[in-house]
């Protein structure tokens, strides 16, 4: 048979499992029916036959290199990831996401503890030199602590609350997933990011404490802080986990621990988007609030600890 | 040189597909990224056209809304475009669906959600701005071109050939009445390396049509010879022509 011969033959066959294969790929109610399924199977069968008559007979060609797609299509199709059903999300946010947190509690102390050391040496900078605080805070911020004001309250009396709870929540989510990708230049971007925003804390508080902003900045912070800073902390650990699959593979080749290590990792810092946008939405609306300090700090401890008692909680209760 | 990559299927079939290149892959980014910037701009030119026009308080209102969806698509083009149409065009986005790319996973199924949100997490790292000198480096080194993002979710590009069917339509169209019988024996990649020339010719570029035609006349007179077409003096073109009558 020739080349041309063989396509005549073969290629109605072709552009129906094409055809089904679309209506398959745009999630047809069609294509859920059993005759459908039973065709789609026979023409997936015989093309799958066809490729491997070409194979023997038309090496080299672009209607064999088409047949190898068309195959390889309709074997994903057959035997397809299936989509996400309501169930999955559930038992994702109930039970992987903790198990995750549990299986990479180390990551997640090393993270913790690097952020904390950043705040240290912020704090003991300003100590030390209150200039120091110059090299990483923007100016503006500076202005308004050395005149005894919060800059929080202009911020925030410009900036209509919603458009700033957007602002602030996709820029945290932002940091976050970067402080996972970070994982892969071998944790270099993680510990920046962690240890940065650690200083650049402890420097705010230290200088705040100096010009007799300690209690307003503490209002400010204590509502939306400790959520903000464990999903930071709990994506950096995600992003350690990827550094060490890269550095210490163990009995993995590196290839094979970092696919590993970073599928089981990824989903912490899923768990860091809804903390954040949380945290966003606390910081816009209820932070620069004239609600009683007290009010405030309740807020922010029981958020802090019900992600943490979620995490920790959770994982416990699937365990046993 | 064309890269190919081999799966092996439960139906003991072994396929070959060719991992898509550096260039249609930069080529493919550059669509998505130029499809952001236009939504981003259009949304951009909306607001501040509404800002100047529109009364008082639907201005504030209005001008808060806009700037929410500008932060939140600013926020999507970033890290939701590509994760959502490869999560829900299997492994396509825009880009690579114009490119005929498709990120599949390596053992040939196709990408999940972790799979796509794996490989895309890490784009800030491999592909977005002065990083994407790391990605391009490693599609380049690996051999199946995969980036950190795709050794992250075991996944790999592939590119999906496009193929021009018509030169299959009638196989003696090209053999009109009067010549002698065929007397020449072609391979099929030889056929349809002659009869995709031919049929693509008119498209094509002066210049680049000449050198095709003389490249496809180079790989093919060795089969002339011993016939009529051995010594012809006609151009590659006309050469070709008279050379698919006689096949």
């Amino acid at each position: 048979m020739t080349l041309g011969a063989f396509v005549r033959k073969n290629r109605p066959r072709w552009q129906q499992l094409e055809g089904m294969l679309g209506l398959l790929e745009g999630h047809s109610p069609r294509s859920r029916q059993r005759p459908f399924l039973q065709e789609l199977s026979a023409a997936y069968r015989a093309t799958a036959g066809d490729l491997a008559f070409a194979q023997t007979h038309f090496r080299g060609t672009t209607v064999l290199l088409f047949l190898h797609q068309l195959v390889a299509r309709a074997h994903n199709q057959i035997y397809r990831a299936r989509s996400i059903s309501l169930a999955e999300v559930g038992a994702f946010f109930r039970r992987e996401i903790p198990e995750a947190v549990r299986a990479h509690l180390l990551a997640v102390n090393w993270a913790a503890l690097i952020f904390v050391t950043g705040v240290m040496l912020g704090l003991s900078a300003v100590q030390f030199d209150e200039r120091a605080a110059s090299i990483i805070l923007p100016t503006s911020i500076l202005d308004s602590i050395y005149s005894g004001r919060m800059w929080t309250g202009p911020l925030f009396s410009v900036v209509p609350a919603p458009v700033a709870s957007t602002m602030l929540f996709t820029n945290n989510i932002s940091v976050a997933l970067l402080a996972f990708a970070g994982g892969l230049s071998f944790g270099v971007v993680t510990f920046w990011i962690l240890f940065f925003n650690g200083v650049m804390l402890g420097m705010v508080f230290k200088l705040c404490g100096n010009y007799g902003l300690l209690a307003p900045l503490t209002a400010f912070i204590v509502t939306h802080g400790f959520l903000e800073i464990s999903a930071i902390i709990l994506s950096g650990g995600a992003g350690f986990v990827v550094a060490n699959a890269l550095l210490q593979p163990g009995d993995y080749s590196r290839r094979d621990a970092l696919s590993v290590q970073a599928r089981s990792a990824v989903r912490m810092a899923v768990a860091a988007v809804p903390a954040l946008i949380v945290a966003g939405c606390l910081e816009a609306f209820v932070s620069p609030s004239t609600l009683p300090f007290a009010v405030k700090a309740v807020i922010g401890l029981v958020m802090g600890l019900s992600f943490w008692l979620y995490l920790f909680g959770a994982a416990r209760k699937s365990a046993g | 040189m064309t890269r190919t990559t081999d799966l092996e299927l439960p139906e003991e079939i072994d396929l070959e597909l060719e991992v898509a290149n550096v260039g249609s892959r930069t080529l493919a980014i550059l669509v998505d990224l130029g499809i952001c910037a236009v939504v981003l701009l259009t949304v951009y030119v909306i607001s501040s056209l509404l800002a100047e026009n529109v009364s008082d308080w639907m201005t504030r209102f209005g001008s808060s809304a806009l700037t929410i969806v500008l932060i939140a698509l600013i926020f999507a083009a970033q890290w939701l475009y590509f994760f959502f149409f490869e999560w829900r065009w299997n492994g396509q986005t825009p880009g690579k669906r114009l490119l005929h790319l498709r990120a599949i996973k390596v053992d040939g199924s196709p990408v999940s959600w972790v799979d796509v949100l794996l490989r895309n997490l890490s784009r800030p790292i491999d592909a977005f701005g002065p990083m994407g000198l790391i990605g391009l480096l490693m599609i380049f080194v690996s051999p199946r071109a995969q980036r950190l993002g795709d050794l992250m979710a075991r996944t790999l590009v592939i590119r999906e050939t496009p193929i021009d069917w018509s030169i299959f339509d009638e196989e003696g169209g090209a053999r009109p009445g009067g010549v002698a019988a065929p007397s020449i024996r072609l391979s099929s990649e030889q056929w349809e390396l002659l009869h995709r020339f031919l049929n693509r010719r008119a498209e094509l570029p002066a210049d680049v049509r000449g050198r095709v035609a003389s490249s496809v006349y180079t790989s093919l007179k060795p089969l002339a010879l011993g016939t009529d077409l051995e010594l012809s003096r006609l151009e590659p073109e006309a050469w070709l022509l008279e050379f698919a009558r006689r096949t």
